[in-house]
Parts: C-alpha cells; sequence; structure tokens
C-alpha cells in the first residue's frame, strides 16, 4: 500500500516552488479527517472516556450530586453477588449466540456450497429478510408466539400432549427463548458474511487439488478451511461482541429483564441502571467492565489475524 | 468442488427447513395483521383467515398520526445518511490518498469507534443533549448518530477509493484542479454506487433504530419515529398488547425498508458482505 506515491505526494513535487501550497498540502489530510473525527471523538470516545470518570462517583441522572467513591466501587461490583449472576447470565446468552449466530451460520454456509448459484441467491435473501426489519417491530411477533395461553408454541406443544410452558417467566426457559429471538434477527447477517468469506477461496486452488488426486474432505481441510480462517475469526467476534447487543431489544420487548432479573445480561443492566433507576455511577462501571471484555476481544482478534499466514493467489 | 446426489438433495432439504423458519414469524406478523380482533387467538396454527380483515389498517389509521410519525422517520433517517456521508466521504478520502503521521492511530479510533457498545455512550449523550436542549427534537436525535456509526462508513468507501485509477487524479491535477475538487467533482460522481450504497446501508440501519429514537423522541409524540410510534401506541406488555393493530402498525412501518430491500436487494447484500469479508 505505502509502495505507490499518493497523490499528496504527487502534487506536492509539483507545486515544490509554491512553500504556502506545501504547509497546506500537509494539513489537508487532517481537514479532510477533522469533521468526522470530531463527531466520533464527542459522541463516542468521550463518553467512554466519561464512563471511566463517572464511574468513580455516585450520582443520579436526575439530581445534580456527586459524591467520590474511588476505586471501592469496583470492588463492590466484582464482589457482588447480582453482578456475579449478571456476568453468568451474560456468558449463558453468549454461549447460545456462539451456537445459533456463529455454528449455525457457518454450518448452514458450507452446506450452501451444495446447491445452484440460483438457489443461492433465495436462500441469501430470505435468511436476511429479518436483518432489514426494526428489531423492535421483529420481535413483536415472537411476544404473541410465546404467549402462554394460545399463542402458536403452546399450541404445538398441546397439539403433542406437552403441558403449556410459560416461557417468558421460567426462570429456566427465558435465557433461551430471548436467545432464539435475537439469533432469528442475526442469523441471516452471519450467514451472508460466511458464505462469501467460502466463496472467496479461489477456485483454481480447489481444482489444482482435485486434479492432484485430493478428495473432498482433503480439499475441505487443508485448502478451504485454512483460507476461509480470517473470515471465521472476525465472525466469531462480532458474535461474542455484538452478540449482547442483539440480545437488547428482545429482553426490552419481551422481559425487561424478568422474572426478577433472570434474563438481564451486562448490556441490559447497564441500560436499567442508567435509564430506570438513575444510578450512573454503577451503570459506569459496569460500562467500564464491558468495555474492558470487549477490548480485550478485539485485541486478541487484531493479534490473530496479524499472526494469520498470507496465502498469495 | 463437486457433491454427490445425495450431497445436494440432503442441502437442499437442511436449508428449507432453516428457510421455513426463518420465515414462519415473518408469515404470522403479516398474517395476524389481517385477522379480525376477536379472532387473533381463534386458530394459531393458521397464520391466515379468510377474508382478511382490515379492521386493525383502518384503526392504526385513525389511531396514530402515521403521515406525521413516517415524516420524523424519513426526516431522521435521512439526515443521518446525508450527514453521515458528507463526514465520511472527505475522511475516507484522506485515509485512500494522504500519507500522514498518525494515520493508522486515527484510523485506529475509527475502529474502535465502531465496537463500542451503544449502551455505554447513551448515557452521556443523552445528558449532553438535556444540556443543549435538544431532548424531543429530531435534530438532537440526528446530531449524535453523525459520530456513532459513521466509522462504517469511513470504513467501507476507504475500501473502495482505494481501488481508484491514481492516473485520473494525475489528470485532474494537471489540468488545475484542487484535491476539494477532484474529490467533489471527480472521485465522488465516479464512486457513486459504493455511495449508494452506504446511503442505503445507513438509511436502513437508521430507520429501524428504536431504543435511541425512544429515548431521545419517546417524550413528546411530535418527535416520535415509526419504530417509537409502533411501541408505544400498541406494545403493552403489562395490560397485553392489541395483537392486531400491533401487527398492522408494523407492517405499516416497515414498508419503505421492505420496499428498499426488495428493489435492491443485491446491492445491499453485497454492501453488508464487503467490509466483512475484505477487512
Amino acid at each position: 500500500m505505502a509502495a505507490q506515491p499518493s497523490l499528496a505526494y504527487r502534487v506536492k513535487q509539483r507545486s515544490r516552488a509554491q512553500a504556502l501550497g506545501d504547509v497546506g498540502n500537509r494539513l489537508l489530510p487532517y481537514l479532510y479527517l477533522a469533521p468526522a473525527l470530531f463527531f466520533i471523538s464527542l459522541f463516542v470516545l468521550w463518553p467512554v472516556a466519561r464512563a471511566f470518570y463517572n464511574s468513580l462517583y455516585d450520582g443520579n441522572l436526575l439530581f445534580p450530586y456527586r459524591e467520590y467513591v474511588g476505586p471501592e466501587r469496583y470492588v463492590d461490583l466484582l464482589t457482588n453477588a447480582r453482578f456475579h449472576q449478571i456476568l453468568i447470565q451474560s456468558g449463558y446468552y453468549l454461549l447460545l449466540m456462539l451456537a445459533g449466530a456463529f455454528v449455525l451460520p457457518v454450518l448452514l454456509a458450507i452446506v450452501t456450497l451444495n446447491v445452484t448459484q440460483r438457489e443461492v441467491g433465495i436462500f441469501q435473501s430470505v435468511f436476511f429478510l429479518p436483518t432489514v426489519i426494526a428489531a423492535n417491530i421483529a420481535v413483536s411477533v415472537w411476544v404473541w408466539f410465546y404467549n402462554p395461553t394460545g399463542g402458536l408454541f403452546n399450541t404445538v406443544m398441546k397439539a403433542f400432549g406437552a403441558e403449556p410452558v410459560t416461557w417468558l417467566r421460567n426462570k429456566d426457559t427465558v435465557i433461551p427463548a430471548v436467545a432464539l429471538v435475537a439469533i432469528w434477527k442475526q442469523f441471516g447477517f452471519h450467514y451472508l458474511i460466511a458464505l462469501a468469506g467460502l466463496k472467496s477461496v479461489p477456485n483454481d486452488l480447489i481444482q489444482a487439488a482435485a486434479v492432484d488426486g485430493a478428495n473432498n474432505r482433503t480439499i475441505s481441510r487443508r485448502i478451504i478451511l485454512p483460507l476461509f480462517g480470517p473470515t471465521a475469526l472476525f465472525l466469531l467476534v462480532i458474535t461474542l461482541i455484538q452478540g449482547l447487543e442483539f440480545t437488547f431489544v428482545p429482553i426490552e420487548v419481551l422481559t425487561r429483564g424478568g422474572p426478577a432479573g433472570a434474563s438481564s445480561n451486562l448490556i441490559y443492566s447497564i441500560y436499567q441502571e442508567g435509564f430506570r433507576t438513575f444510578r450512573v455511577g454503577l451503570a459506569s462501571a459496569q460500562s467500564v467492565v464491558l468495555i474492558v471484555l470487549f477490548g480485550g476481544l478485539a485485541y486478541v482478534q487484531y493479534r490473530m489475524l496479524e499472526r494469520n499466514v498470507q496465502y498469495d493467489r | 468442488m463437486t457433491a454427490s446426489a445425495s450431497e445436494r438433495l440432503a442441502s437442499r432439504v437442511i436449508l428449507l427447513v432453516a428457510l421455513l423458519v426463518v420465515v414462519t414469524p415473518l408469515v404470522y406478523l403479516v398474517g395476524l395483521s389481517f385477522k379480525a380482533p376477536e379472532g387473533i387467538f381463534a386458530n394459531p396454527m393458521a397464520p391466515f383467515s379468510w377474508p382478511l380483515d382490515l379492521t386493525n389498517y383502518r384503526n392504526v389509521l385513525a389511531q396514530m398520526n402515521v403521515p406525521k410519525f413516517f415524516l420524523n422517520s424519513l426526516i431522521y433517517a435521512g439526515g443521518v445518511t446525508l450527514g453521515q456521508l458528507l463526514l465520511a466521504i472527505p475522511a475516507a478520502f484522506a485515509f485512500s490518498y494522504y500519507h500522514f503521521r498518525f494515520k493508522n492511530l486515527l484510523m485506529s479510533l475509527v475502529l474502535i469507534s465502531l465496537i463500542v457498545p451503544f449502551v455505554v455512550t447513551y448515557v452521556p449523550n443523552y445528558l449532553l443533549l438535556a444540556r443543549w436542549g435538544l431532548l424531543n427534537s429530531l435534530v438532537g436525535m440526528i446530531i449524535p448518530m453523525l459520530g456513532i456509526s459513521v466509522g462504517f462508513g469511513i470504513f467501507l468507501l476507504r475500501q473502495s477509493f482505494q481501488t481508484f485509477p491514481k492516473e485520473v487524479f494525475d489528470a485532474a491535477c494537471i489540468d488545475g484542479a484542487n484535491s476539494w475538487q477532484v474529490l467533489w467533482r471527480v472521485l465522488a460522481p465516479a464512486s457513486l454506487a459504493p455511495i449508494v450504497s452506504v446511503a442505503i446501508y445507513v438509511f436502513i440501519i437508521t430507520w429501524n433504530r428504536f431504543i435511541w429514537p425512544l429515548l431521545v423522541g419517546g417524550g413528546d409524540p411530535a418527535s416520535y419515529t415509526m419504530t417509537v410510534a409502533v411501541d408505544i401506541y400498541y406494545n403493552n406488555p403489562e395490560s397485553g398488547s392489541n395483537w392486531g393493530n400491533l401487527m398492522a402498525a408494523s407492517v405499516v412501518s416497515t414498508v419503505p425498508t421492505m420496499l428498499m430491500y426488495i428493489a435492491l436487494r443485491k446491492q445491499i447484500l453485497r454492501t453488508f458482505t464487503e467490509g466483512a469479508v475484505k477487512g
């Protein structure tokens, strides 16, 4: 990338005589970047910095009072049994999201390699449909599905002679029920990415291997999977990072974190502390925990991608 | 890779089952909106009941100021799309054509902004809007969104700008154009396809946003977007939702993005995958 002389360089060459223009040209890229970076800094990066700061204080969203708590906040938070519960439930959500929004789309994308191009178009388009619909709207029909009396699921259960289940009021079923909705909403997008990644494996490599007498299994294991690695890693990380976010609206519409907090997770809990109970300090401390976890994940992905072998075409 | 006939058949069956699971909720969403209010739980196994009943749609149009909320959604999504393009195009230009100090650091900041969870930013941004007196206004709804996901547009446009032939620039420069003119008169018109793709992506995502418009605009019907209005008018978990009306309002609010998707399906699917695979 750095090998080609840039426009700036060429422009600089051309106008070397004009010293003023030269300084201007060196400032140009920063001027082009400034507006976007201003908005990103003000509305994304600054709030992150604020979260670190606010977490050290006790504050209220509605009343302007604040009291220094200090690092003790984190000792309290990390030894709090309720917070442990939130973390465990977040982990449970992520496990389900990994199964439904990572493993399943990748498997289905692999299966898709066996069907014709026209069929691929149909499956892609239909799987993607839930992504195009607003989350709260897409979720509302699931509320009806889960309705204990007369909803679709219990009607089907009854047809098979099973007892009706209060899907969203039962501690054992509520997280899978909510996660299913989030998976349904997100599945098509991840399927699309997985499929595009699989298809980017150059065909001539596969054919060359086949000519050399490699069977399908060898081709899959030795050629497709290694080249698919970076896409799979990307998908894995966005599933982990966005997994909890995608459960947010389903939780808000289906359960509001209930029953008794049994379907809450880290993201939903931050929202509740911030906007329902207005405890900014607590919400901020939880935000910091979340940022540290996500930052760690992103860093791991970055390192792994760096280490990844580059295959020349 | 060649698959045997039985493998192909099995693959098809698996995919068809998945397709059925994905589509069922959508079929019910539409079907329930056409059921008479008293018949909504009559036969749960049948998504549609004949004849189609338009009562729900009549109720929605009578109870909700649909044109107003539609317009709000349009201003919100359109404003964010336009604003993000105006920010992202020059930024992507800088990242793809110039070499400068801190380039990698600044690009990392852009990428980091994409993985910051929205709940982290919503409280501080809400407080900021409250201080500026911009709560319950579309302007207040739009402005923070210009920072929150603009990184994606920068990232995608940078990818496509990098493939643009540099010779064209030299020609324009020799003809006496400055970089600002090159950007808007040469590069932008020539990159219309990726720019439109990003615009569609941002528009759909923004039109569909729910929590942010609810927080900022949920206090005053004058600033409800469609997603917020559907929730406030018809979704009431405590006292029981009015299912038929809820579904009808949902269908109405989904029409624009669905039409966009149907019309521009190929381009949209390409945009959504591009960043992922190339990155």
